[in-house]
């Protein structure tokens, strides 16, 4: 098997993006991506394949030959990824894979996603779509009912859970390409409109639109694109659902334990050399209960931890430095390579002022329902300086 | 809601009956198929099991944003219904809360099913089980709620 490095990211800024097209955002994302890379590239030449990932909820950007169109590579295999909200970060894996098995030696990884053209459509079918599986089950409230257990279990308090929205609206106000730049306080937490008890509007991510692309390249060709290849050192992708009587998935994401525990296992790393994560905040308690699923803490101490600072930007484990889809939006296919390329970012010390101190090891992770109820998709991918 | 999806689990919907993995316990409701969602045991072998119309709740949310057919502020909770002989794993299921309100309501408060009109689809009603506290331990209210 051959390693697989990051040689190059590019984003847009996430946001309401009503005047672009599908075609326009992935356009902007592949045209930063050849912006970015360092040592220049030839796309028609190097690349040889692309994986792309949409759930595609605008109903505009189908097949790989959406990416084609958009990019101009044609002739080339491209393959669609959809997983629910672990989509953008599964097509990082699959690139990955490709290169790793030498059936590509350079490959474009590129997500996608329009919230804002249709999201009536969202709700309704996790609501409606069968009376026993569902019961009128909604995304905010999948997510709330482990924040309703695990204070309930762990005495985790419901201030504890406001204080993970506070830390990513802090660090998405300085960060360029998030959505909603504004800082708030536990109290604008606690007491803005309530979504579904026990969560609050600002405990739950905006609907955003966005696009971003990386570069994926075997070890042999890494460095025609980059001096400072990133690594991609290790990853898990596994399904879990409450409904098979686990209790831990009251409270927690078994699937987000198997995922990262495989994860850790490739790289040959443990959670506490992890040096700086970007992590699924869909909602506020997503990311508490990410630190216990991903080691950075006992289970039950999810609380704890971010009371005690330790995943602030200049924490013991900083998570979250972009802002997180709490603050920077979460347009699905696109959000897991976003945080990939926020990792590249941060292991090559070019993250401006979310800048963690000298991260040699950097971990990314997705959990997304499926299945309008209790199906849970979860990837990590763990990514390190060579 | 379609006609087909509708049919296909109305007997689930419509009778609290649970089917118990022979290998491993775990009860599956509603959904029965043929492997095992727990241990993965393919082909699994389900025995039929009566359950209880009196459950405990796990873990709730009460929902304030839903589709206009269905009423707010909505709780939901995490039910698990035992088994009427009282052996074996209770089974696990999503259910819409009524007549009950945010302070009646709690991690461990017992709830009892009920049948209710769930959703019409199109003029037909669509039928199944809700959950409330039991009315007896209802402070003030002398009816069954019936
Ligand atoms: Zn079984």
């Amino acid at each position: 098997m051959n390693d697989a490095y990051v040689v190059g990211a590019g984003m847009i800024d996430f946001g309401e993006h009503y005047d672009q097209s599908f075609d326009d955002l992935l356009e902007s994302a592949y045209l930063a991506l050849l912006d970015d890379v360092d040592h220049g590239i030839d796309p028609q030449a190097d690349i040889d394949a692309a994986w792309y990932g949409t759930i595609d909820i605008a109903g505009e950007g189908s097949s790989g030959a959406s990416v084609a169109h958009a990019t101009g590579l044609f002739e080339k295999p491209i393959t669609r990824v959809e997983n629910a909200c672990a989509t953008g970060s599964d097509a990082f894996r699959n690139a990955s894979l490709a290169v790793r098995a030498g059936a590509a030696d350079v490959a474009l990884v590129i997500g996608a996603e329009k919230m804002l053209d249709d999201t009536a459509g969202l709700i309704g079918s996790a609501a409606l779509e069968r009376l026993w599986r569902g019961r009128g089950v909604t995304m905010p409230a999948y997510f709330g009912m482990r924040a309703t257990r695990h204070m309930d279990q762990y005495d985790t308090t419901r201030e504890q859970i406001a204080q993970v929205s506070v830390k990513n609206h802090e660090n998405g106000t300085k960060y360029p390409h998030a959505h909603q730049q504004f800082e708030c306080s536990v109290k604008d937490v606690t007491e803005s409109p309530t979504v579904s008890y026990p969560l609050n509007l600002y405990d739950c991510c905006p609907v955003t639109d966005g696009a971003c692309a990386v570069l994926v390249a075997n070890e042999d060709r890494a460095r025609e694109f980059t001096d400072d290849p990133i690594r991609h050192a290790g990853f898990g992708l596994s399904s879990d659902s409450f409904q098979r009587g686990g209790d831990a998935a009251l409270t927690n994401f078994p699937a987000s334990r198997h995922a990262s525990r495989a994860a850790y296992e490739m790289a040959g790393i443990a959670p506490g050399d992890v040096d700086v994560a970007e992590v699924h905040d869909c909602f506020s308690i997503t990311e508490l209960v990410t630190y216990e699923d991903l080691g950075f803490c006992e289970e039950g101490q999810g609380g704890q931890f971010v009371e005690e600072g330790r995943s602030a930007l200049d924490g013991d484990t900083p998570v979250n430095p972009s802002g997180g889809l709490l603050s920077k939006g979460h347009p699905i296919g696109a959000t897991g390579v976003a945080q990939v390329a926020e990792i590249y970012e941060q292991l090559r010390g070019e993250a401006g002022d979310v800048q963690v101190d000298d991260p040699q090891v950097g971990l990314q992770h997705n959990i997304g329902i499926g299945r309008n109820a209790t199906g849970a998709v979860s990837c990590v991918n763990v990514l390190q300086r060579p | 809601m379609s006609g087909p999806r509708y049919h296909r689990t109305r007997a689930q919907d419509q009778r609290l009956v649970g089917f118990e993995c022979t290998d491993c316990g775990w009860v599956a409701y509603p959904d029965e198929r043929r492997t095992c969602k727990s241990c993965g045991a393919a082909p699994a072998e389900f025995e039929e099991v009566a359950l209880a119309t009196r459950g405990e709740i796990q873990t709730f949310v009460v929902q304030q944003y839903l589709p206009d057919d269905i009423e707010t502020p909505q709780p939901v909770a995490v039910v698990d219904l035992p088994q009427v002989d009282g052996e074996g794993e209770a089974a696990r299921v999503y259910g819409l809360l009524t007549e009950s309100s945010l302070e009646e309501i709690d991690v461990g408060t017992e709830v009892d099913a009920r049948f209710r009109e769930m959703f019409a689809d199109g003029t037909r009603p669509v039928n199944s089980f809700k959950f409330s506290v039991p009315r007896a331990d209802k402070a003030g209210d002398g009816g069954d709620g019936e």
